[in-house]
C-alpha cells in the first residue's frame, strides 16, 4: 500500500508541473553545453522577449552525434509535436525528410542565395529544402609554422615536409595526424583525400563510383602514409577529433586534419605548446584532383508535426540572421552559412583565423552524397576503410567490397530508380555551379519508387 | 495436507501476482512490439514502401548476413573469456571477503566500486588507459621491461580484445564476487571443521565442499553474467566503435545500427528476437546443467 | 591460485589479524598457500584499484598536463573540476534523481520481489518454472529493441520525464534479478524453523514475515545492493526518456557533458568519482547487515 501511495504521488508531484499559462510552447533541441549552448540560450531568450506571445523551451540533447540522432529518432518516430525546432547534423537532413519527419521550406520561400552553394546542396532533398544551414564546419590542415616556411602545395610535397620535420633533430615524433577510427570522422577525412585525387563517393548520377582507381590512389595513399612514409603514426587509426588535438597540441606532429573547433584551443598558450606557431590551410590536392575539404556543420529543420510551424519559422530565421551568426562565431569559433558575412569586417574581428583562408576552405567544401540511406552507406564504407588501413586488406579489395555492397543496399532500397510516378518527386540533378576551381557536384538525389509493388524485397 | 497446498496455492497466486503484473505491464507491449515488427519489412527511411508483412524474411536475410555470423562469434568469444575470468576472480574475492580481518568492510566497498561507475564512464577510463600515447598501460609494460615499443591496442583485432575484455572483468567482478559471497555464507562451516579433521587440504576443500555448495550461486552468476555479456554494448561502442574493422563488433552493436542508426526496424528487431532467444537458450543449458528445479534449489 | 577456503564463523574482526581465525580449530598457522593466497589477493585489489587511483588523480589534474605524458602521481592539483560539477554543472540534481530512482526501484522489487521469490521457493502451486522463465525471459531482450515502444507508451501514459518514467522500464531488468537472487536464497534456508512455526499454529504468511524474512536479512540486503547498483548504471533508457536536466540520472548527465568533439576528461572523472560516493555510502550501510547475517548463521550452526 505504502509502495502504490509513493507511486501514486510520484506521478501526482511530476504530472501536475505544467504551468496553466495558455500561451503556445515551442521547443528547440541541439546542444546545450558550453559556450554554444549559452549562445544559443541568450539568442533564444532574445527572440522570446521579442515574442512575448510565445514561450520558448530549450530541450538539451546530447552533442555525441550518435545518441543525439537516436534521441531524434524516438521523439520523431513517436509523431508528436516536440521539439518543434531541432539542430540536425547535416548528414541526416535527407533521411529525416524521406522519413517525413521534417517539414519542406519551400512554402517559406527561403533565401537560397544567402547561403553557401555546398551547404545549400546538402539540405536539399528531392529538389526541396528541409533545413537552414546553420554554421559550417570544413575539414582544415593545420600546420606548424615554425616547423616550416609554407603550407604544402601538393599532398606529394606534404609528406616531404613531414619526413624533413620528423627527421630534423628533437623533430616531432609525427608528421600527420588524422582521424581515422571507424566512425564518421573516417568518412571525413576519407572525401577529402578523394576530392584531392579527383575522385568521389558516387558520381553525378548517383552511382557509386568509389571503388575507381583514383579512389583507390587516394586510399593507398592514406595507407602508405602510415605503412610506408610512416609519416601518420598507426595510432590514428583509433583516434578521434581529440586525440589528434593533443598530438598536434603538446607539439607532437608537424600536420593535423581537424575542423575549425580546434583553433581557438591550440591558440591558448595555459594549454597548448603550438601557441603561436600553427596557420591553417586547405588540404593540398595530389595530380589530377582539386583541394578539397569534408563539408560538416549543423542545420535547423522544424517538426513535421510541429503546431506551430510558422513561430518556429521565425526562430530558424532569427538564429540563422546575420548578427547571430556573428554573434556565435564570436562566442564559439564557428563559422557562418552566409557568404555576404565574409565581406564584414566584423567577423573578421570575430574569428581569429584569416578570413580569406576560411572562405577558401568553404568553398573547396564537398558535402557527402545527400541520399535518406546515407549513414548505413557510410557504416559499410567506414568497416571497408578500416579494414584496409589496419592491413586487413588491400585498398583496392576493400573499395570494390564497399562498392559492392553500398550498390546492394542502394537496389534494395529502390532509391535508384530515378523514373518518378509522381511530379512532385521530380527527378533531380541539382548541380550548383561552384566558385573558380573548385568542385561541388550534386549529391544523390533520388527521387523514390513509388510504385506499391514491393514486398518482397526485404527477403532476398 | 490436501487443504494446505490449496492454501497454499492461493497465497501463492497473491503473491507472485503483483510481480507478474508489473513486469507484464511494462513489457508486453515492447516484447509483442519487438515480435510484430520482425516479421514485418519496416524502413523508417522508406516509408513508401509501407510495412509489408514478410513472414520469416528478416531472419532467412540473418542467416545469409555474415556479418551477423561475425558478429555472433565475437559476442560468443567475449561472453566466454570475460564470464570465465569474471568467475574465477570473483570466487577468489569472495572467498577472501568471507574471512574475518582488519578492513574487511572497506575492502568490499573498494571491490564494489568500480561497478558503481557508469559503464560509459568506465569504458572512457580504459580507453584513455590503453592510449597508445598517453596511456598508462603501455608506460608501465615499458618501464617493467615486457615491451619495448608501443603497443597500438587498439589497430589490431587480437590486441583490441585485450583492454575490452579488461575492463569488462575489471568493473563486473564486483557483481560476481558479491553474489558468491553471499552464496558462502549459506555454507555450514561445521562442514570444513568434518573435512579439516579427515585431513582434506584447501584445495580438496575447495573442490569438494565449496564448489558444489555453490553451486546455486554460480548458477545465478552464469544467468545473470551470460545474459549481459552476450548483450554488451556501450563498453564496445566507446572503446572501439567495433574496430578494426569489424573486429570486435558483437551483436548488439550491430542490432543497434540496424534498429537506430540506419532505421531498418524490421531487421533490427528481427536480430533483437535471435539475440533472446540465444540468451534463453543458454539459460535453459545453465539451469539443466547445474541443478534442476529452477532458480536451482540445492537442499543443504 | 588457492586461497584458504575456511569460512568466518564469528564476526571476531578485531581478533582476527592477518585473516587468521582466530577460533578455526583446524590450523592455528598461516599455510604456505594461505600466505599465497594473501598476496594474490593483495595484487587482485591494487589491479582493481589502481584505475581508480588513476581516476582520482586525474580528476585533480589539469586537462592540458593529462595529455602530455602518462604519470602515476599528480604534479599540480586543483580543484576547479570539482568546483565546475557543483557551480555550473548542477552536479546533485542527477545525484538525487539518480538515488531515487534506483532507491525506488530498489525498495518496489525487493518488497515486491520477496513476495514473488517466497512464493516461488517455499509454496506449491503450478507453474512456477513457467513463471521463473517469465521474469526471466523479460530482462533478455536487448535494450536497444525495446527502448522505441516503451518510449512510445510512456508517451501515451504521460509519464516521459517522470520518476516512475524511468523506474517502470527498470523493472523489467532489475524485476528479474531480484526474484531470482531471493528464490534462490529462500531455498538454502533450511525449512526446520518454518515448519515449526506452522505447526505452532502459525499461518504461512506469518511464518513468512516473523520467521524467514529476518533469517534472509543479509540475502535480502545483497540484493539491494546489487539491484541498486544496477539501476545506478542505466544508460539508455534514462537517455531516452527523460528531456531536462530536472530528471536526468547521473549516467545521462555525464553523457551531456561531452562537447560534439571536445570530452571534458576532468569534469567527467571528477563526476564519476563523486558520483561512487553514494553508492559507497549505500554499500556501508548494507554491510551491517550482512555482517549481521554472518552472525546469525554462526549461532544457527
Amino acid at each position: 500500500m505504502l509502495l502504490i501511495a509513493l507511486f501514486a504521488s510520484l506521478v501526482f508531484a511530476t504530472g501536475c508541473g505544467g504551468e496553466t499559462d495558455t500561451r503556445p510552447v515551442i521547443t528547440y533541441s541541439g546542444s546545450a553545453v558550453g559556450s554554444q549552448g549559452e549562445t544559443v540560450r541568450r539568442q533564444i531568450e532574445r527572440f522570446a522577449k521579442m515574442h512575448p506571445e510565445i514561450v520558448v523551451r530549450v530541450q538539451p540533447s546530447p552533442d555525441d552525434a550518435t545518441q543525439r540522432h537516436q534521441l531524434f529518432v524516438q521523439w520523431l518516430n513517436a509523431h508528436v509535436g516536440d521539439p518543434d525546432v531541432m539542430e540536425l547534423d547535416v548528414i541526416w537532413t535527407s533521411e529525416f525528410a524521406a522519413a517525413g519527419w521534417i517539414r519542406s521550406l519551400e512554402q517559406y520561400s527561403p533565401t537560397r542565395g544567402d547561403f553557401f552553394p555546398a551547404a545549400i546542396e546538402a539540405n536539399t532533398w528531392n529538389d526541396t529544402l528541409y533545413a537552414i544551414p546553420w554554421y559550417v564546419g570544413v575539414g582544415l590542415l593545420y600546420w606548424r609554422t615554425d616547423l616550416l616556411d609554407h603550407a604544402p602545395r601538393s599532398l606529394d610535397e606534404l609528406v616531404s615536409q613531414a619526413e624533413r620535420a620528423m627527421r630534423a633533430s628533437d623533430g616531432p615524433p609525427y608528421g600527420f595526424v588524422w582521424q581515422g577510427a571507424r566512425y564518421e570522422g573516417l568518412i571525413t577525412s576519407f572525401v577529402e583525400y578523394l576530392g584531392a585525387f579527383g575522385a568521389e563517393i558516387m558520381n553525378d548520377s548517383g552511382d557509386v563510383v568509389v571503388d575507381s582507381p583514383r579512389a583507390i590512389s587516394a586510399l593507398t595513399f592514406m595507407r602508405d602514409e602510415i605503412t610506408r612514409s610512416r609519416i601518420a603514426p598507426p595510432e590514428v587509426l583509433t583516434w578521434h577529433e581529440e586525440e589528434t588535438r593533443f598530438a598536434f597540441q603538446n607539439g607532437n606532429a608537424v600536420f593535423m586534419r581537424n575542423w575549425p573547433y580546434a583553433y581557438s584551443l591550440l591558440s591558448d598558450s595555459s594549454q597548448s605548446r603550438v601557441a603561436g606557431h600553427f596557420a591553417v590551410a586547405t588540404m593540398p590536392a595530389a595530380e589530377g584532383g582539386h583541394p578539397t575539404t569534408a563539408l560538416g556543420g549543423a542545420e535547423l529543420a522544424i517538426n513535421t508535426y510541429s503546431e506551430h510551424p510558422e513561430i518556429a519559422w521565425q526562430l530558424i530565421q532569427y538564429l540563422t540572421a546575420p548578427e547571430q551568426q556573428l554573434e556565435r562565431a564570436a562566442a564559439t569559433g564557428d563559422y557562418p552559412t552566409r557568404r555576404a558575412l565574409y565581406d564584414d569586417p566584423r567577423l573578421a574581428k570575430a574569428l581569429a583565423v584569416p578570413l580569406d583562408q576560411v572562405r577558401t576552405a568553404i568553398e573547396s567544401a564537398v558535402p557527402r552524397p545527400v541520399t535518406p540511406i546515407y549513414t548505413e552507406l557510410s557504416g559499410l564504407l567506414q568497416v571497408q576503410l578500416h579494414r584496409a588501413l589496419t592491413g586487413q586488406t588491400s585498398p583496392a579489395n576493400a573499395l570494390h567490397e564497399a562498392a559492392r555492397q553500398m550498390k546492394a543496399v542502394i537496389r534494395e532500397s529502390g532509391l535508384d530508380e530515378r523514373e518518378v510516378a509522381t511530379g512532385s518527386f521530380a527527378p533531380a540533378a541539382s548541380v550548383i555551379p561552384a566558385k573558380a576551381g573548385t568542385h561541388v557536384r550534386a549529391g544523390l538525389d533520388m527521387g523514390p519508387r513509388f510504385r506499391g509493388d514491393d514486398g518482397g524485397g526485404a527477403a532476398r | 495436507m490436501i487443504a494446505r497446498s490449496n492454501s497454499d496455492a492461493r497465497l501463492a497466486r497473491w503473491l507472485v501476482s503483483p510481480a507478474l503484473v508489473v513486469i507484464a505491464l511494462v513489457a508486453i507491449f515492447p516484447l509483442g512490439w519487438t515480435l510484430w515488427e520482425s516479421l514485418h519489412r519496416h524502413d523508417l527511411r522508406l516509408p513508401w514502401i509501407g510495412q509489408p508483412f514478410v513472414g520469416l524474411g528478416n531472419y532467412v536475410r540473418i542467416i545469409h548476413d555474415p556479418r551477423f555470423w561475425g558478429a555472433l562469434g565475437h559476442t560468443a568469444l567475449f561472453t566466454v573469456v570475460s564470464v570465465a575470468l569474471e568467475l574465477v576472480l570473483g570466487l577468489i574475492f569472495a572467498l577472501a571477503m568471507n574471512r574475518a580481518f582488519r578492513g574487511r568492510g572497506l575492502v568490499r566497498v573498494a571491490v564494489l566500486v568500480p561497478w558503481a561507475i557508469p559503464t560509459v564512464v568506465a569504458a572512457l577510463l580504459w580507453r584513455f588507459l590503453f592510449d597508445s600515447q598517453a596511456g598508462i598501460a603501455n608506460a608501465l609494460l615499458m618501464q617493467t621491461g615486457v615491451i619495448d615499443k608501443p603497443i597500438v591496442w587498439f589497430v589490431h583485432a587480437a590486441t583490441a580484445w585485450v583492454p575490452v575484455i579488461l575492463a569488462d572483468v575489471w568493473k563486473t567482478t564486483p557483481f560476481v564476487a558479491l553474489l558468491l559471497l553471499a552464496g558462502l555464507q549459506n555454507i555450514d562451516s561445521a562442514l570444513y571443521e568434518a573435512a579439516a579433521v579427515d585431513g582434506a587440504g584447501a584445495w580438496r576443500q575447495l573442490t569438494r565442499i565449496t564448489i558444489p555448495l555453490l553451486k546455486p550461486a554460480i548458477l545465478l552468476v552464469l544467468i545473470f553474467r551470460t545474459l549481459d555479456a552476450f548483450r554488451v554494448f556501450d563498453l564496445i561502442y566507446v572503446l572501439t566503435g567495433g574496430g578494426p574493422g569489424t573486429s570486435t563488433e558483437p551483436i548488439a552493436l550491430y542490432a543497434f545500427n540496424a534498429l537506430l542508426q540506419n532505421l531498418q526496424f524490421g531487421y533490427g528487431a528481427a536480430i533483437s528476437v535471435v539475440i533472446f532467444l540465444i540468451t534463453f537458450g543458454l539459460a535453459l543449458i545453465y539451469i539443466k546443467g547445474l541443478g534442476a528445479g529452477g532458480a536451482a534449489g540445492v537442499e543443504p | 591460485m588457492s586461497v584458504d577456503i575456511r569460512p568466518t564463523e564469528t564476526t571476531a574482526v578485531d581478533r582476527a589479524p592477518e585473516g587468521r581465525d582466530a577460533k578455526a580449530p583446524a590450523k592455528s598457522r598461516p599455510s604456505t598457500s594461505s600466505v599465497l593466497g594473501w598476496i594474490g589477493l593483495a595484487i587482485l585489489v591494487l589491479l582493481i584499484a589502481f584505475p581508480l587511483y588513476w581516476a582520482i588523480v586525474a580528476s585533480f589534474t589539469p586537462e592540458a598536463t593529462l595529455f602530455r605524458e602518462p604519470s602515476l602521481w599528480p604534479r599540480t592539483i586543483i580543484l576547479d573540476h570539482y568546483r565546475a560539477l557543483f557551480t555550473t554543472r548542477h552536479f546533485w540534481v542527477p545525484i538525487r534523481n539518480s538515488i531515487v530512482v534506483a532507491g525506488c526501484t530498489t525498495i518496489f522489487c525487493v518488497v515486491v520481489g520477496s513476495l514473488a521469490a517466497y512464493a516461488l521457493a517455499r509454496l506449491r502451486f503450478r507453474g512456477k518454472a513457467f513463471i521463473l522463465g517469465f521474469i526471466l525471459a523479460v530482462s533478455m531482450f536487448p535494450q536497444i529493441s525495446i527502448v522505441s515502444p516503451l518510449y512510445l507508451m510512456l508517451r501515451a501514459l504521460g509519464l516521459i520525464n517522470t520518476y516512475p518514467g524511468l523506474i517502470l522500464p527498470y523493472l523489467t531488468f532489475a524485476m528479474p534479478l531480484t526474484v531470482w537472487l531471493l528464490v534462490g536464497y529462500f531455498r538454502q534456508l533450511p525449512p526446520d524453523l518454518e515448519e515449526a512455526a506452522l505447526v505452532d499454529g502459525a499461518s504461512r504468511w506469518q511464518s513468512f514475515v516473523r520467521v524467514l524474512l529476518p533469517l534472509s536479512v543479509p540475502g535480502v540486503a545483497t540484493t539491494a545492493i546489487l539491484t541498486f547498483i544496477y539501476s545506478w548504471n542505466e544508460f539508455l533508457f534514462a537517455l531516452s526518456f527523460t528531456v531536462g536536466p530536472d530528471r536526468q540520472t547521473v549516467p545521462v548527465a555525464i553523457a551531456l557533458f561531452r562537447g560534439q568533439y571536445q570530452v571534458p576528461w576532468g569534469e567527467i572523472l571528477a563526476a564519476a568519482v563523486v558520483a561512487t560516493v553514494p553508492v559507497a555510502a549505500m554499500v556501508l550501510i548494507f554491510q551491517r547487515r550482512i555482517v549481521q547475517g554472518l552472525t546469525a548463521g554462526a549461532v544457527k550452526g
